[in-house]
């Protein structure tokens, strides 16, 4: 079989068609990574730069994300057996006040399809909580997500916090979401905005590189 | 000093201004409503307006839109603006009973209920005495010219515009009273007032910091249920169930009546936020869902609010895509319930697969009127906000959709929705179509209740302390659902 069609099957967001690809592709001997790259994440890079491009909108990125989530959690066991190398660690989470958490988890799923390890605090996440986890955990970047025009200040005390800890020279802070823009990221002081979850994920791995 | 002359349905107004300003401010302090469904962020086209004289160039926005947007022109100087005419003939939900027995009524002879939707104003005046409704009035929310959503409307009032939006709702209020006084051809003005709404609606018409409402965990440092002294009259605000599911709700669950009965009954409010209520074995669950407002016609590229011209129902016939527009006029665009039927109707005819994926640029319901592949997916995600609400809703109460009884389904757009196609978009359980009950703007029927029976306002507050929130932010549950329900067939 050509893993090829898994990345259209996935773009097209046919989740049980992936599904029985990847296990095709399994039965038929391809390496686990081998379809995790060229099939998965090869579909869902495609979603994700189309989206950068305006060309496909959230419901087609949710309903590919859904897919390749199916198709992953087929692979993860082989995965986890091959003990894939990881490319860096993140914590990941939605800020204080904030429930929203339907972009956080699309980020994720691409830090994670660029073999990052990823640390979920979930949502509604103080900054010391981000600040301590990415000193227990050894992080090397902490990405804090806000939908809400009222919450996005607290990205602004997340920084503060790093600072305070000491910890502002070691690890950077990428922030994204909605209401924020390249200027507020300027402003608080943080590291990197992204618009996009396919952006977030191609910074990350050049922040850890 | 210079001067910006204001045209519009065929009147002319002018008004003057000391340097550059925003066409929107200007025309908002001349009192002139625009539409801004976008909340001025110049990315709806909503605003257009024909405007000549000493005028910022075209920006980016404009250029994108194709015309001068109120929310992006800057008038350097004299300048003369031509605005569309307002429509006297859009259609706002006020339906209910013209009689309700004034059983122990507020003092004074006439009363109002007023519903204060976060997109429509709508009153009634009674006769206290009889019952007798003497008088309806409907406005758009001022407000939306600030923002078009209730966060965004909380943002602005924290930056410290409350009181410019207290003012903004309590003056239409007082406008509409009048309009309802003069159809009635009284001279007395209403003494007493019953005025409902979402939390954040009461909080910013009775100037009430919302803070609280802005951020988790929103508890509601208020909830109402009081009687006050508003726009110089005596006023009862019904009791808020939670900061997300206001007294709007209370009100239309008491007006149906649900919580005296026996039988397990869901009540549906869907508009830009999906409000819902589970009454189970003695307990009302209730909760709140952000839909967006693609079904209220705004955010979508041919979308328009319920006025003549706009595609109300869609059918196909031997396979051809058939219309129905209000006032059988020419197609101007298409309003929530058409926008379902198209919907559905490109599901059936395989316009659209069952991911929202569209084949071809678009789908042509008239001779000006298309919709556009953005469009599917903005109702893509309102569904999915509505049906994995209801979902999540129904699972914390432990019923099945087929063991509810009866649904009543609330608002404006509720109560012109093709139930068949809500089923077929997966707005709506299957189930559920057969059992439905539309019961039009229950909010303000309930609200017109507690103006007319004082025990009502006692009932009210039972049933809001009593209810139980079902909260879906952040939780996982709900998350699941929404992506699930973002295809239009969900698989099993």
């Amino acid at each position: 079989m050509d893993l090829h069609e898994i990345s259209v099957q996935l773009q097209a967001g046919k989740a049980k068609m992936v599904k029985t690809l990847v296990q095709q592709a399994i039965d038929e001997g391809f390496p686990a990574q081998e379809i995790l790259e060229q099939g998965l994440l090869d579909g869902m890079n495609v979603i994700g730069e189309k989206f950068k491009n305006n060309e496909v909108f959230v419901p087609e990125v949710l309903i590919a994300a859904r897919a390749m989530n199916q198709g992953v959690a087929v692979l993860k066991p082989l995965l986890v057996e091959a003990g894939v190398q990881s490319t860096g660690k993140v914590c990941i989470g939605t800020v204080q006040g904030d429930l929203h958490d339907i972009g956080k988890n699309l980020v994720k799923l691409m830090l994670e399809g660029k073999g990052m390890e990823v640390i979920d605090l979930g949502t509604d996440v103080a900054p010391e909580t981000f600040v301590q986890t990415a000193i227990d955990q050894n992080c090397q970047i902490i990405c804090c997500s806000a939908l809400l025009t009222t919450t996005m200040g607290v990205m602004s005390d997340v920084v503060k916090a790093a600072e305070a800890a000491g910890i502002r020279d070691k690890v950077k802070i990428m922030i994204g979401g909605a209401p924020v823009n390249q200027a507020f990221c300027d402003q608080i002081g943080a590291d990197v905005y992204t618009a996009d979850a396919a952006s977030a994920a191609e910074a990350a791995v050049a922040l850890c590189s | 000093m210079y001067q910006l002359e204001i045209f519009q349905n065929g009147y002319a107004t002018t008004i003057m201004f000391d340097g550059p300003e925003r066409l929107s401010t200007l025309l908002q302090r001349a009192g002139v409503y625009t539409a801004q469904p976008c909340g001025g962020q110049g990315s709806c086209g909503k605003c257009a307006v024909t405007i000549s004289g000493a005028i910022s160039a075209p920006n980016a926005a404009e250029c994108r839109a194709g015309a001068r947007l109120a929310c992006q022109v800057v008038v350097e100087g004299n300048a003369t603006v031509v605005l569309p005419d307002s429509r006297p003939d859009e259609q706002i939900e006020t339906g209910m009973a013209a009689h309700i027995e004034a059983r122990r009524p507020m003092p004074g002879r006439y009363g109002a209920a007023v519903d204060i939707g976060t997109t429509t104003l709508v009153a009634k005046l009674f006769s206290l005495e009889n019952g007798t409704c003497l008088g309806t009035a409907a406005a758009r929310n001022p407000q939306t010219a600030v923002a078009a959503d209730v966060m965004g409307r909380i943002s602005a009032a924290m930056a410290g515009g409350l009181v410019r939006l207290q003012k903004m709702v309590a003056e239409e209020i007082e406008r509409l009273l009048v309009a309802c006084c003069a159809q009635a051809e009284i001279l007395d003005v209403p003494e007493s007032l019953v005025l409902t709404g979402n939390t954040t609606m009461l909080y910013l018409l009775t100037g009430r910091d919302p803070t609280c409402l802005s951020r988790a965990p929103f508890q509601a440092d208020r909830l109402f249920h009081e009687e006050t002294i508003l726009l110089g009259r005596r006023a009862y605000l019904p009791p808020c169930m939670c900061a997300f599911v206001g007294a709007d709700i209370t009100c239309a669950v008491y007006a149906t009546g649900m919580c005296e009965k026996w039988e397990t009954a869901l009540l549906c409010d869907i508009g830009t936020n999906g409000e819902m209520a589970l009454w189970k074995d003695g307990t009302l669950y209730v909760t709140s869902t952000a839909a967006g407002p693609a079904f209220e016609g705004a955010g979508i590229s041919c979308g328009c609010a319920s006025v003549r011209g706009a595609i109300d129902r869609v059918w196909l016939e031997g396979g051809k895509v058939c219309v129905h527009t209000i006032g059988e006029a020419e197609g101007v665009g298409v309003c929530g319930s058409g926008l379902l039927d198209a919907v559905a109707v490109a599901l059936q005819s395989g316009k659209i697969d069952e991911t929202g994926y569209m084949e071809g640029d678009s789908l042509p319901l008239c001779e000006a009127v298309a919709l556009l592949p953005r469009d599917i997916r903005a109702v893509q995600l309102a569904k999915a906000a509505i049906a994995a609400g209801m979902a999540v809703l129904l699972e914390t109460a432990g019923v099945g959709p087929d063991e509810v009884q009866v649904l009543y389904v609330a608002g404006g757009f509720g109560s012109h929705l093709n139930m068949e196609s809500a089923v077929t978009i997966g707005l709506l359980p299957s189930g559920l179509a057969g059992r439905a009950q539309s019961v039009g703007n229950a909010a303000l029927a309930g609200a017109s209740m507690a103006l007319l029976d004082r025990d009502a306002q006692q009932a009210m507050a039972r049933i809001a302390s009593a209810a139980v929130p079902v909260h879906l932010g952040g939780n996982p549950q709900f998350n699941e659902a929404y992506v699930e329900q973002m295809l239009f067939c969900p698989e099993d």
